[in-house]
């Protein structure tokens, strides 16, 4: 790990539809040629495992599913980027087994990591994340391709 | 009590509830405790050569991949009718011990740390890690992130993986380990056992020292008299890795010990409209309800219940902290919920003996770590502790070893129904009339869910990250919202 590196990180679960969106995401990226600085990681798991995973990288650009609220009023395959000025400010109650990705990084900063200056989430409104299978939905599939272009562009290899 | 009608508990898609219903003075008249499922384990996984069990169903949920790993690969051997060498189970059983020690920790001093080291009605803005870090100190975080960057170097020399290992295979490991890996493992559990004892002083100092918290624990709100159920050794000392599996009674006395093939004539399933996850129940007691005593089969799989079911813990340092603890809390067994926080360290300093034992046996470095499998048997079943409670994987497979069945009982399912009565309790006990419900008294009766370390990730094969949990107190008669709050588990 270089001192000025990015990490894409694709997480979700590869057995459950459409949150293997961001592992499929991150493969496919990772099999693409890149910009030199990037390393590329996929996750299945959150929490202090994530802050192991971040530290020592600059820059984190992670890819996920999400699943929205119903009176969000998002479609399916929609594309949401979070910057990590929105993570701050929540109250979150921190767990063994998830803790948000803002604690994270403020443990892990308080601790003396090494820990990213910037996270950009690019997260896809999901349709099935409850259903054991490895397809994506096709709304969400679809999105898969624009969320690759965009990771790319903000690598700068667009 | 009048007649409850609760048409409003419906099946939930993507996150628990725990519902409380009250009367009119705030009087708890009903709890229900809910969870979302998630769909099609089973027929994802027939139709597969049953190895690729122990690499899908670590997948199931990301925060015990190993104690899957490890029932699937057992469950395996089972299928083949094969059993692994002296070593490969030594390996297996350090691997093992490796993953306990990380996750004990971090339920400690994540999960149970922030209601104990910053107080159960403190302000929830605090009540956290952070929180914890702050009052602690600086270097106890330090030290946790260290020891699970260590744990995890070591179940990555023999799991291949970090995360989700890959080692197990019918019949042992795919690779043994070297003398230079052994050494760097010698290193790490040495450091593992210190790390234990400071946590069981810390609790010391902090929990056991303060009476207030003595007294919590020890509250009949917290108190249930169930059936206790864990995995013992030839001595009935506690184990994680292999043996039988030992239930004993709310007297202390042992009702039967079985072999895990044997589960399904020991265990049923009890099923409740309003749940996907259902209730499991000792068969030669029977299901008699949500109650405790001697006559109902409900029965805990957890830390506590694993001291309970034991004659003692088979390291010296953890059977002095296992002694202490039943003279402290007035003998066995001790049916104090909260006090599973305690067990849970006292676990962690046998986990951490345990893999120090392993690391220096000679016998660790033997390269003989495999017994290559030459016919089916077609049906297995393999059990482990997992941190949360006893583990099943149940397959059957057709004569080429592809799966054609798959039955799973994963630790947390075991305490479906003491969770379900403990929050009860908990609540008739903190909620006594009056109207105000502070956030600190929810959060106490969350307490009496989180002493099991729920993890809800398997237990309903659910999605690994963020799971929020609500809490809602509702009237009873018009179903009005009193009190409400929402936290991810």
């Amino acid at each position: 790990m270089t001192s000025c590196s990015t990490l894409v990180l694709g997480m979700g679960n590869s057995i459950l539809s459409d949150d293997g969106v961001g592992l499929l995401v991150a493969e496919r990226l990772r099999d693409s040629q890149l910009p030199g600085h990037v390393e590329v990681r996929l996750s299945e798991v959150a929490g202090l495992r994530l802050l192991e995973l971040v530290r020592g990288f600059t820059h984190v650009i992670i890819i996920d599913a999400l699943r929205s609220p119903a009176d969000a009023g998002r479609d399916p395959g929609e594309i949401v980027r979070y910057e990590s000025k929105d993570f701050k400010g929540g109250q979150r109650w921190g767990s063994a087994h998830s803790i948000g990705i803002d604690t994270a990084l403020e443990l892990g900063r308080k601790l003396g990591c090494d820990m990213p200056e910037d996270v950009t989430v690019f997260a896809i409104e999901a349709v099935d994340v409850e259903t054991f299978g490895e397809e994506l939905s096709p709304p969400v599939a679809a999105a898969a391709e624009r969320v690759i272009s965009m990771v790319r562009e903000e690598l700068g290899a667009a | 009590m009048r007649k409850v009608s609760v048409d409003p508990i419906t099946r939930l898609e993507g996150h628990g509830k725990i519902e409380i219903f009250v009367d009119d003075d705030n009087k708890v008249q009903n709890v229900y405790f809910q969870i979302p499922e998630l769909r099609g384990f089973e027929r994802f996984c027939v139709g597969r050569p049953v190895e690729e069990l122990a690499r899908i169903t670590p997948r199931i949920c990301g925060v015990c991949p190993e104690a899957h790993h490890m029932a699937a690969t057992k469950a395996i051997d089972a299928v083949f009718g094969v059993e692994p060498t002296p070593t490969a189970s030594m390996l297996r059983e350090l691997l093992y011990q490796a993953f306990f020690v990380t996750d004990h920790t971090t339920h400690f001093y994540i999960l149970a740390g922030p209601d104990f080291i910053m107080g159960p009605e403190s302000d929830p803005a605090k009540r956290n890690i952070l929180g914890v870090i702050n009052k602690v100190g600086l270097e106890t975080g330090g030290a946790v992130i260290n020891l699970r960057s260590e744990a995890a170097e070591l179940i990555s020399m023999i799991g291949g993986k970090q995360i989700h290992p890959v080692c197990g295979l019918p019949g042992g490991v795919s690779t043994a380990i070297t003398a230079e890996q052994r050494d760097r493992m010698v290193q790490i559990t040495t450091g593992m056992i210190e790390f234990a004892k400071f946590s069981l002083q810390l609790f010391d100092d902090v929990v056991l020292g303060n009476n207030d918290y003595v007294d919590l624990i020890k509250s009949d709100a917290f108190t249930h008299a169930t059936y206790n159920m864990g995995v013992v050794d030839a001595n009935n000392k506690v184990n994680f890795y292999d043996g039988p599996i030992r239930v004993t009674g709310p007297d202390g006395a042992e009702l039967e010990k079985f072999e895990g093939k044997d589960y399904l004539d020991h265990i049923a399933e009890h099923v409740e409209p309003y749940s996907y996850l259902t209730y499991p129940y000792l068969k030669s007691v029977g299901w008699k309800g949500f109650v405790d005593g001697m006559d109902s089969g409900v029965y805990r799989a957890s830390p506590l219940s694993r001291l309970n079911a034991s004659d003692g813990m088979a390291t010296p340092l953890a059977q002095e902290a296992y002694e202490r603890f039943y003279s402290t809390l007035g003998g066995k067994p001790v049916n104090a919920t909260l006090a599973t926080h305690w067990a849970r360290l006292v676990e962690l300093l046998y986990s951490a003996e345990r893999a120090h034992e392993l690391a220096t046996d000679p016998e660790i470095i033997n390269p003989d770590v495999r017994n290559i499998p030459t016919g089916i048997v077609g049906e297995g079943v393999g059990v482990v502790e997992a941190p949360r409670g006893t583990l099943y994987h149940h397959y059957k497979t057709d004569d080429k070893g592809m799966v054609t069945n798959v039955n799973l009982i994963v630790g947390t399912t075991n305490n479906n129904a003491s969770i379900s009565m403990s929050l009860k309790k908990a609540a008739e006990g903190l909620l006594t009339g009056g109207k105000e419900i502070s956030e600190g008294t929810l959060n106490m009766i969350e307490m009496a869910f989180r002493a099991y370390d729920p993890c809800f990730g398997c237990a309903t094969h659910t999605l690994p990250g963020d799971m929020p949990l609500e809490v809602v107190v509702k009237n009873e008669t018009t179903h009005d919202v009193i009190a409400k709050a929402k936290r991810n588990m």
